[in-house]
């Protein structure tokens, strides 16, 4: 899954990346307006942590200018906790709303719900031929067994279950996967798909030659 | 019945009541004086006619021999002792000599109280009247009978009267019917009054409940007022610029907390962030190292926001302010550019020291504050390798402190409002080099309660100057 996180304050902001990313996120981070709203428009993000408050354009500007192109779902962090601020977001197009002081387990729950229900579903626990994926934990079971995935991998299995009977291409899967500051090739998906298949069965993930990876 | 008397419109409708009372109570006694005189007046005319008449009767039945000569007294006695024939008498003298109840009675004496002729009509025990010192006639009413007392020079005393007791119930009744006039006269007035109390009132009582509904809160509220200009509209004026000032001043503290509690959120969330991400999984020393570095700037961040308030606070207060004292902010000026060279060899910024001697008498500290708040200010927000100039001097002003830098200046759109509580140019927090948004604003604070003023001029460069007069 990939976040976009705006936040003008730099240890705020350093903070969430950092957490989210340890939550096996890939995460992008913007300063301000101008570079969030450039950023959000170029890529089809999970999910975006916007700030209240920024410089230059603010986050309820930000918010009314991207739904002219894009659906993304939006979480609004502001300092204000006003009536007329949270109606204020809600109606410019935020998905879901929190406020500072927030608890960073409470983000990453609301995270998870906004990502599920943009992909249609309404549970945390997904199960595929018996394969368990719990998205609230990040953790698989196959036949009540734990399946010790690396990161990339888990997200490699959640963004296809979530997207369970689509075709996901390449370049989908490399822009979900990866963040901005990876450079890492995109041959190494396949090393990725191929470990998946050798820990949950080779059917698994099927591959569409020419089109992408899915989960039927 | 205290709270009664304490209403206005009930103590204005008394002391009405009370006015209205004596002039009309005046007025119907006036009246009833006035009637009363009149009927005695009337009375008093109706029984001189009458002895006239008695006379002319008396000497026309018998003539005098002489037409144009006056009777004399013993003639007079003569006649009094005999009238004559009561035919011979005009008919409304007739019971003068029959008898009976009512009409003018006529008594006559001599001079030794003998009397000479005592009419049929008049009443029982009638005495001759008390003679008089000067000899002059009097009216005397006694018994429901007004009677004409006189003693004439020779002894001859007489009375003339009739009974009052009818124009006495008469007068009773128009006494009566004034004093039920006079009544009616007065409730209606007080209804008037009440009437008129209450409209007079009515505006005051609509300005009360308005203030009342804008005390309880509801501020945007005005006091309707009518353009007429009399004294309740110039009230209306008078409290509704209050209430502005009022609202505007609430409307302030309101962002003002706002504002503080919005900069703290933000470190406190860095701290609540940062410590959960440290707890949720063993890490490296380093990590954990970097984390409490993390935490540690944001606490320093709400530290030197919570003293700023604390400096703002205590300058909102009178009452904290320490004594003036002669101090030269030359001196100031010295030692805190010294404590802040480390932060301009940081920025790489000179510090051009212009000096002069500029005594005032202010509390050092908070002066210090000013020009420290000025200088960190010059020193962060310019590119390196900027020249910052320190300024003291005492000119036809006052004594002026300018702290002026070459940098790229504000753009004028921020410049009203750069003095703002937790007003930043950029709109953005950028809380980073330590800056809270309150120290310009605490600056201003501080010259104004030093009776002094603070402005700022950008254009190529900006100028801060503070001038105590």
């Amino acid at each position: 899954m990939r976040l976009l996180v705006i936040e003008d304050d730099p240890l705020l902001l350093h903070s969430l990346s950092e957490g989210l990313r340890e939550e096996l996120y890939a995460v992008d981070t913007a300063a301000d307006g101008e570079e969030g709203l450039g950023k959000a428009r170029e890529t089809d993000y999970d999910c975006i942590v916007l700030d209240g408050m920024l410089p230059g354009i603010d986050g309820w500007e930000l918010l009314a200018r991207l739904r002219r192109e894009k659906k993304t779902p939006v979480l609004m962090l502001t300092a204000r906790d006003a009536v007329p601020d949270r109606i204020r977001g809600l109606d410019a197009g935020a998905d879901d709303y929190l406020t500072k002081p927030f608890d960073f387990e409470e983000l990453l729950a609301r995270l998870r719900a906004l990502i599920r229900r943009s992909s249609g579903l309404g549970a945390s626990l997904l199960n595929i031929d018996g394969v368990e994926i719990d998205t609230a934990a990040r953790l698989v079971r196959s036949g009540g067994e734990i399946v010790s995935l690396t990161p990339r991998e888990y997200g490699l299995v959640e963004y296809l279950a979530l997207h369970r009977g689509s075709v996901v291409s390449r370049t989908e899967l490399y822009e979900h996967l990866f963040d901005e500051s990876d450079d890492t090739l995109s041959n190494l998906l396949d090393v990725h798909v191929s470990n998946v298949r050798k820990k949950l069965g080779a059917g698994f993930i099927s591959t569409r030659r020419g089109h992408g990876y899915s989960i039927e | 019945m205290k709270l009664l008397f304490q209403s206005v419109r009930w103590r204005l409708l008394l002391w009405y009541a009370l006015i209205l009372l004596c002039l009309i109570a005046g007025l119907c006694l006036l009246a009833f004086r006035l009637t009363s005189n009149d009927r005695t007046f009337q009375i008093d005319r109706e029984i001189r006619g009458f002895q006239g008449t008695f006379f002319r009767a008396l000497f026309a039945s018998r003539p005098l021999p002489n037409k144009n000569d006056l009777p004399s007294f013993d003639e007079i006695r003569d006649r009094l002792r005999n009238p004559g024939e009561v035919s011979s008498f005009p008919p409304e003298l007739h019971a003068l000599f029959e008898g009976g109840n009512g009409g003018i009675y006529l008594a006559f004496w001599d001079s030794d109280g003998s009397p000479l002729f005592i009419s049929a009509n008049a009443p029982a025990k009638l005495c001759p009247p008390k003679p008089n010192n000067d000899g002059s006639t009097q009216y005397i009413e006694k018994f429901n009978r007004r009677e004409h007392h006189r003693t004439n020079p020779t002894g001859i005393s007489s009375i003339v009267g009739r009974d009052i007791s009818e124009e006495k119930k008469e007068l009773r009744n128009t006494g009566l019917l004034l004093a039920l006039g006079g009544g009616v006269l007065w409730l209606a007035g007080l209804g008037g009054g009440w009437w008129l109390a209450g409209r007079a009132l009515k505006p005051i009582d609509t300005i009360g409940r308005t203030a009342s509904r804008i005390a309880a809160g509801n501020l945007d509220e005005r006091i309707q007022i009518a353009n007429t200009d009399n004294e309740l509209d110039r009230l209306g004026h008078v409290l509704n610029d209050t209430f502005e000032r009022l609202s505007a001043a609430i409307e302030r503290q309101k962002r003002f907390t706002a504002d503080a509690s919005h900069e703290l959120r933000t470190p406190v969330t860095i701290i609540l962030s940062e410590t959960q991400r440290a707890l949720k999984r063993e890490r490296e020393p380093e990590q954990y190292r970097e984390i409490l570095g993390n935490c540690r700037t944001a606490a320093e961040r709400m530290r030197a926001l919570v003293e700023s308030l604390l400096v703002l606070a205590r300058q909102d207060l009178p009452a904290s302010r320490t004594e003036p004292v002669a101090c030269d902010l030359a001196d100031i000026a010295t030692g805190v550019a010294d404590l802040l060279q480390p932060l301009a060899d940081e920025h790489s910024i000179t510090v051009k020291r212009e000096l002069s001697p500029a005594p005032l008498k202010g509390d050092p500290h908070s002066l210090a504050m000013v020009v420290q708040n000025l200088l960190s200010n010059a020193l962060v927000h310019p590119p390196s390798g900027s020249t910052v100039v320190l300024k003291t001097s005492v000119n036809g002003d006052g004594t002026v402190l300018e702290v002026s830098d070459n940098g790229p200046g504000i753009a004028a759109e921020h410049l009203p409002r750069l003095f703002d509580r937790f007003y930043r140019g950029d709109s953005a927090r950028g809380q980073i080099n330590g800056h809270t948004g309150l120290g310009l604003a605490i600056a201003k604070t501080i010259v104004e309660n030093h009776g002094g003023r603070i402005e700022v001029t950008s254009d190529k460069g900006t100028s801060f100057r503070a001038v105590f007069p």
